[in-house]
């Protein structure tokens, strides 16, 4: 039998763009990017970052926000809150015993945890907070939006690294799937631009050094790219069975169609080369989906600006899909929001889907003569987009597959 | 009331977010919605505001905020004598 039709009825951003799902559509789709030098990350090896502005944690979350939500907690809350409203469902009023709430974090609390560490070892145990675990644990996101959504369903987080956010949509589909839930919740969250997580993707060779030109330092697909530019934020998107999206009268934005999954078995951070769990990954997206490959029009991209996840991922996606359809990727505008990355992705590739509209990717200028696809740059391209794929990619060789198609 | 008393009020409205009007002598921290955590924090931050070594579990939800200032004054007393 097959599984039900998905609908995404609610979309919700927080970025380095700002707040809003708009404001963040407006801003990929000027390809003007977010990367900044970052005060907080001063003396460091890498000082640049794609941060949220603007967000002011008691006005826009919650007078005691502050006290017990950590920022990946904070984004959370905002951007499911917009996904909700735009849904047009009522937390008040729904069943909250059949929404579930399934989030992507890659890292939780690490601000709250360095602090407090800091703290402990300048001042005494005595000293530390006793809400350090609560406000550190990556499940608490997930926690929050069942208290702040009255939602008690199935609840948890999933945790892929970069690729987390997909791996959350993936599993929420399931939910609704096998009929446990009616509403999902679901996407990523993430705060990672701590001094101690830079340091370490910096040690790692991950991050771009180009520190005296953040604005073109991330650069995806890019013959001169050199790393990624840490970000945050958090997508949120609200999913239903589209026979129950369309009995209440609501929007469908776009239908989930698919979700594939693999490991690449194959190294802790570099990619198979062979691209091999990828290619199994959208094998069995497009499979759910029941899409044949020539039927893609579009792909959002993991497109993460690193010298080898770009050269993998676009010979893996040119086997695969040959070059008829657009590729883009929007790290070039929002940096990599890690473990929230997939479900932003996710949210602006059913924009994308259903404004027919293609977002640039920024910074390429001299694309990559190893990069034989059609990667959009420039401007946005008007193009009808039937069927789009999302990709993402953990560390760890954790892949997550997306297929969205228009409602 | 005293100025340990008034202190502590100060403390709670900029610290913990307590709305001051609904902070009095006889409203006990649950009513300003203080849960255990919450008065493990605030034992932290009288300890550092009013020099005064406290136990972790020397308040509790069900004290109000005139036994708490009561507490403190006495801890302070002790210290002096």
């Amino acid at each position: 039998m097959p599984a039900p039709a998905l609908a995404v009825t609610g979309l919700g951003l927080v970025t380095a763009a700002g707040i809003g799902a708009d404001t963040t559509w407006e801003r990929v789709c000027a390809g003007v990017p977010t990367a900044a030098r970052n005060p907080d990350l001063d003396g460091l090896p890498v000082d640049i970052s794609c941060t949220v502005p603007g967000l002011d944690p008691v006005r826009d979350v919650g007078r005691r926000s502050p006290l017990t939500h950590d920022r990946f907690i904070q984004l959370g809350i905002v951007a499911a809150r917009e996904a909700v409203a735009s849904s047009g469902l009522d937390p008040v009023t729904w069943d909250g015993a059949r929404v579930g709430v399934v989030v992507g974090c890659g890292l939780g609390g690490v601000g709250t945890w360095e602090a407090q560490h800091r703290r402990m070892l300048g001042q005494g145990p005595d000293t530390v907070s006793a809400l350090l675990v609560p406000m550190l644990v990556p499940n608490m996101v997930a926690g929050h939006l069942a208290m702040e959504l009255r939602a008690t369903g199935p609840n948890f987080v999933t945790a892929t690294a970069c690729a987390s956010g997909a791996t959350a949509i993936g599993a929420a589909a399931r939910l609704l799937h096998d009929g446990t839930c009616d509403v999902v919740v679901t996407g990523g969250a993430e705060a990672g631009v701590s001094p101690l997580m830079v340091t370490g993707f910096a040690r790692m060779g991950a991050l771009s050094r180009r520190l005296d030109e953040p604005a073109a330092a991330s650069r995806p697909f890019d013959a001169d790219r050199d790393g990624f530019v840490i970000g945050e934020g958090s997508g949120m998107l609200v999913l239903e069975r589209e026979e129950d999206a369309r009995a209440r009268g609501a929007t469908v934005r776009a239908r989930l169609a698919g979700y594939g999954a693999s490991a690449d078995a194959h190294h802790i951070t570099a990619p198979d080369p062979e691209g091999g769990g990828v290619r199994q990954a959208v094998r069995a997206a497009l499979r759910q989906a029941a899409v044949v490959p020539a039927e893609v029009d579009h792909v959002n991209a993991h497109g993460t600006s690193t010298p080898l996840n770009d050269a993998v991922e676009a010979r893996t996606l040119r086997k695969l899909l040959g070059d008829r359809a657009s590729v883009t990727s929007v790290k070039g505008v929002l940096g990599h929001a890690l473990g929230a990355a997939g479900a932003i992705e996710a949210v602006l590739t059913v924009l994308t889907v259903e404004r027919s509209t293609v977002p640039p990717t920024a910074n390429l200028e001299r694309q990559d003569p190893g990069v034989e696809l059609d990667v959009v740059h420039g401007a946005p391209r008007r193009q009808r987009v039937r069927v789009a794929m999302s990709n993402s990619f953990g560390f760890g060789g954790q892949n997550a597959v997306l297929v969205f198609t228009s409602a | 009331m005293s100025a340990t008393y008034d202190k502590l009020v100060d403390l709670l409205v900029g610290r913990f977010a307590v709305e001051r009007t609904e902070i009095g002598p006889d409203v006990t921290f649950r009513e300003l919605e203080m849960d255990s955590l919450f008065l493990v924090e605030l034992v932290l931050v009288i300890q550092s505001e009013f020099g005064v070594g406290l136990d972790e579990d020397a308040a509790s939800p069900d004290d109000t905020v005139a036994q708490a200032a009561e507490l403190i004054e006495s801890r302070t007393a002790a210290a002096a004598s």
